[in-house]
């Protein structure tokens, strides 16, 4: 078995295999939540939910990440907001707008779309890796995050940082052969895969029910979420 | 064995000194061991450290003034002939005229004037009396699906054909994706279950010249190789001589810059594609393929794919027939379930989230009834 | 059944999809400790909100989840049991609040308030709740008012303040459009709040009237987190209206009143949908912006600077931001100082959620009362006014605990004594 192999297989049936079972696991997972039932609010509303929704979508995703130290409680976890922010937004660039993501993308999907300078994304890279391991090193030295970490949480990050680094370490041709660090990144990203549905690392989905949930109470209430 | 040196059967053709010492520098040069970078990769230095005060040139022509032709005995299987046509077809005749006329042919199915029964008995006659000694190289993949029955020659299967010849082989060169890897007849559905070489023969040494066709240089090469060191280049994990397919094209383009900089065409005949920029977004696989397209290229350096403007099939690495598709990126996953799939994966999810949802709805009703009154228990 | 047993299942039982899609969000990025004041002020871990919801998800995990059922049935997770309810009883009643600070700060959004809530729902039915509390819930069960206030103790006080503040105070009366229901902290310990309001009210020529039947807003039902107790109290008030026949209730400075009556009732009984509900603080700016009652300006400037305590449940979780800014700045243009954070992201002042309730809670409610006396003073605020009777004790205790010397006002008392015009 040569690593030209092992990369045939990882890419092929093996991902096969992960993808579809990262589909049937979110689908799972999902509706496993969604049909648990959801009351109906009785409660008139003195403002506008549609407006608290809208307004909490802004500011958590458009705003509030680029300049968290505007919020009083940056001080006390400053590492969590900034390699936090850091790392979605590498996260999602270099997924998204990698050249070479995109075209896994395209492959899947039917269609493509233009893709960011290989030096910027490199940097992402770069800088998301760099955002993990601080974010490793806070559930250590962090009191509160300490407390709150534990078998799954260092799962949830190794399955995370594996694909990147072996991603980083794949471009630069660094230490292996490129069938090497290609096979690695596949590997991982299909453990990734298969492990996403079943752990907390699909907060992404529900990411929509908290956000959403959380605009409508306070706009209920004529509050600014 | 009696029979005049290689040399000598040059100035018997009437080489002149000053020609042969330029062929012998052709030849170290179609080593690879000066064009190419990877030298350390073909073994060289090691072999040479081994003879004292020696120069390339100098070792190959002491080697053709000391050895007798080579035999060479070529076989076809399931091919197109077009390894057999890009060497015919190849501007550096030198090299190519060198090997192939010079040094040594004994049989070749497409290039004998002679056909049918009589080809076939040249054949034997040489395999008997080079046995042992004989270079076989082998074009085409071998099937092996029905007893083999796809592919005969006079009758007889190509497996047969192929054991036969083998067993009296020094070496064994699968030149072409189809000897090496099972190239075009391989891809799905594969209906003749074709073979590489490799996959048939274990006994003896082989060495995989793939590319589709092969660099007639990297073939050409190899076998002046076995010519003057008597045993075959150092090879790769994919019975690839190093010095041909120690790097990938993509190490070598000429286009990389490009690449770096994040400049693609996007389809063929745009801007980017005319101003030179790089193929990947138009399903480039050079990242994956090894091969000497990029450094050595074709027509004796004329051009190659990329540099002529169509991104790099990867012709030169197992499976590229099935590889996901020559216009797709080279980063895509091979295999790619289809919609119905996936939604038939979605659709078994969700049964499973409700079937689960509804099991806890269940037992959520029977807890609803619960008398809750405080105070009733110690705390 | 077990204690624990009858928690767990109570957690189940109100985990729906609205629960359990949160519980799924988190991420265990621990800022919602960053928001709760009983962090901030003690820096214990196990004051987190997200710890605190802890025992819920695990129950969650553990019986709904396949996840959840596999770490329990192999070992990986233990199981809840009843110590750690016991431990959870404490930091769900001493250390909280439910003040939403860390609803607002969760980078996910989620309302961890309410799950909160959701905890104490668990621990109630189990019979985990602290003693000081569970000693007031049933006075209000068996009295009517965790302060004792009945029928009789009701009707002696109504008397006393008409009499002594010469005050017109309705009760019972037929054809009255709004009914007002008074907190028994405002009746027992400010009953200079029954005066002023009623002054405001009568000035204004509001067709009011308080109900004996339904006079007592505080809702230790609430605090405990029995949804069957909050429904009890709650359907005292509207069965009270529902007789009287009012268009609007009123509920007078109270929080978490509010929040129960307002935005939690029509989701546990059956609310007409025509009953307006209100709170004093909006009913007062009203009238100032209607012209029914007119403010002299500046009466309390010229005292110090004067700071506005935002009460998390009739600001952040009221809506009722700028009423008592407007007032203010009627009130004491020159001296208003806002503090800092101030309106949703207000600090709470450490007494509300039952907290104040209990004893044993003393040292938390202190320790985060720290922090309001920080903000006033940064503010360069004297006096801080507050629009809750909760907050008004709390700040009491706290400022005698910390021998402090900012003083405080009950904004409807400030409105009164600025009213222009006799009587």
């Amino acid at each position: 078995m040569t690593w030209t192999d092992a990369l045939e297989f990882l890419r092929g049936p093996l991902f096969r295999i992960a993808f579809l079972v990262f589909v049937a696991g979110l689908v799972y997972r999902l509706i496993r939540v969604v049909a648990l039932g959801w009351p109906k609010d009785r409660v008139l509303s003195a403002g506008s939910k549609t407006k608290g929704v809208a307004t909490t979508y802004a500011k958590g995703i458009g705003i509030f990440p680029f300049i968290p130290w505007v919020k009083q409680t940056f001080n006390g976890n400053a590492v969590t907001f900034l390699a936090g922010a850091m790392f979605h937004v590498g996260l999602i660039l270099v997924i998204i707008f990698g050249t070479a993501h995109m075209l896994a993308w395209k492959s899947l999907l039917g269609f493509g779309w233009p893709t960011l300078p290989v030096p910027i994304i490199d940097w992402l890279a770069a800088a998301t890796i760099v955002a993990m391991v601080a974010l490793l090193v806070n559930r250590f030295t962090h009191p509160v995050v300490r407390k709150l970490s534990g078998p799954a949480e260092f799962l949830n990050w190794t399955l995370v940082f594996l694909p990147m680094v072996t991603g980083y370490l794949m471009t630069h041709h660094l230490f292996f052969r490129y069938e090497a660090l290609f096979s690695l990144h596949m590997l991982t990203v299909d453990v990734m895969l298969i492990w996403i549905p079943f752990s907390r690392l699909s907060h992404f989905v529900f990411y929509f029910f908290s956000r959403t949930i959380h605009g409508a109470q306070f706009g209920k209430r004529a509050v600014t979420p | 064995m009696g029979e005049e040196t290689i040399y000598e059967h040059l100035t018997q053709q009437g080489v002149s000194r000053r020609d042969f010492l330029t062929y012998c520098g052709v030849i170290a040069g179609g080593l690879g061991f000066n064009r190419l970078a990877p030298v350390s990769a073909s073994g060289l230095p090691e072999k040479l450290a081994d003879v004292p005060g020696a120069d390339l040139t100098s070792f190959v022509s002491h080697a053709l003034q000391t050895k007798p032709r080579l035999p060479v005995i070529w076989l076809e299987f399931q091919d197109c002939a077009g390894c057999t046509e890009a060497l015919t077809r190849s501007q550096s005749p030198t090299l190519v005229d060198l090997v192939l006329n010079k040094i040594s042919i004994d049989y070749h199915e497409t290039l004998f004037a002679a056909a049918g029964f009589q080809a076939e008995a040249a054949r034997q006659a040489a395999m008997e009396k080079y046995a042992g000694q004989y270079v076989l190289v082998v074009e085409g993949s071998i099937p092996v699906a029905d007893d083999g029955v796809y592919c005969t020659v006079g009758g007889r299967t190509a497996v047969a054909i192929l054991e036969e010849a083998a067993a009296g082989a020094a070496a064994i060169i699968a030149t072409g994706n189809c000897a090496a890897y099972g190239g075009l007849p391989k891809a799905k559905p594969n209906p003749t279950n074709a073979k590489g070489v490799m996959e048939l023969i274990a006994d003896k040494p082989v060495v995989n010249i793939p590319g589709c066709p092969a660099i007639p240089e990297a073939t050409t090469g190899t076998i002046a190789n076995f010519l003057v060191f008597g045993e075959l280049p150092e090879l790769d994990d994919l019975g690839r001589p190093k010095a041909f397919y120690g790097t990938t094209i993509h190490d070598r383009c000429l286009r990389r810059p490009f690449y770096e900089a994040g400049k693609f065409a996007k389809s063929f005949d745009d801007e980017g594609a005319r101003a030179g920029w790089c193929l990947y977004k138009l399903g480039c696989k050079g990242p994956t393929t090894y091969n000497a397209c990029a450094t050595i290229k074709w027509d004796g350096g004329l051009s190659f794919p990329i540099q002529s403007g169509h991104p790099c099939l990867g012709c030169s690495q197992p499976d590229f027939w099935d590889g996901g598709g020559f216009y797709q990126g080279q980063s895509a996953p091979l295999d790619r379930p289809a919609a119905t799939v996936v939604g038939a994966a979605a659709v078994v999810g969700a049964a499973a989230g409700a079937g689960f949802a509804v099991a806890n709805r269940s037992a959520k009703k029977k807890l609803v009834s619960i008398d809750a009154t405080p105070g009733e228990e110690t705390s | 059944m077990t204690t624990t047993q009858i928690a767990l299942d109570t957690f189940v039982a109100e985990t729906g999809g609205w629960v359990a899609s949160q519980l799924e969000a988190c991420t265990r990025c621990g800022i919602c400790a960053e928001a709760c004041h009983f962090y901030q002020a003690t820096g214990n871990p196990d004051f987190s909100p997200v710890w605190k919801i802890e025992v819920l998800r695990k129950a969650y995990e553990q019986r709904m989840t396949l996840g959840g059922k596999l770490k329990a049935a192999f070992g990986i997770e233990k199981k809840i049991d009843d110590q750690e309810l016991i431990d959870w009883s404490k930091l769900v009643y001493e250390a909280c609040t439910v003040c939403n600070k860390c609803s607002m700060a969760c980078p996910m959004g989620i309302e961890l308030g309410p799950l909160i809530h959701d905890v104490r729902s668990g621990l109630a039915a189990a019979g985990l709740v602290p003693d000081d509390l569970a000693a007031a819930v049933q006075k209000q069960l068996d009295e009517g008012s965790p302060l004792g206030v009945t029928d009789d103790v009701f009707a002696d006080r109504m008397d006393w303040v008409q009499d002594d503040w010469e005050v017109d105070i309705p009760i019972d009366k037929e054809g009255a459009d709004t009914m007002v229901v008074f907190s028994s902290i405002e009746i027992m310990k400010f009953p200079e709040n029954l005066a002023d309001i009623a002054r405001i009210l009568n000035r204004a020529g509001e067709n009011w009237t308080l109900s004996s039947k339904g006079r007592e807003v505080v809702n230790f039902g609430f605090y405990e987190g029995s949804h069957e107790h909050t429904a009890l109290f709650l359907q005292k008030l509207i069965d009270a209206a529902e007789e009287l026949k009012v268009k609007k209730i009123v509920v007078t400075e109270c929080g978490h009143a509010y929040d129960a009556l307002r935005w939690t009732a029509a989701n546990l009984i059956d609310v007409p949908k025509e009953l307006e509900i209100t709170h004093i603080v909006a009913l007062m700016d009203k009238f100032v912006s209607e012209g029914k009652i007119k403010l002299k300006k500046g009466v309390f400037d010229g005292g110090g600077g004067i700071g506005f305590h935002d009460a998390c449940k009739i600001q952040r979780r009221g809506g009722h931001i700028e009423e008592p800014r407007r007032l203010l700045n009627i009130l004491a243009p020159d001296s208003f100082r806002e503090l800092t954070p101030n309106k949703e992201q207000g600090i709470c002042c450490g007494g509300g959620g039952g907290v104040i309730a209990i004893k044993e809670a003393d040292p938390y409610r202190f320790a985060v009362f720290g922090l309001k006396i920080e903000q006033a003073e940064k503010a360069g605020a004297d006096t801080v006014v507050m629009a809750c009777s909760n907050c008004r004790l709390q700040f009491l205790d706290g400022i005698q605990h910390y021998g402090s010397e900012l003083k405080i006002k009950g904004l409807s008392n400030m409105v009164a004594e600025a009213m222009e015009g006799g009587d």
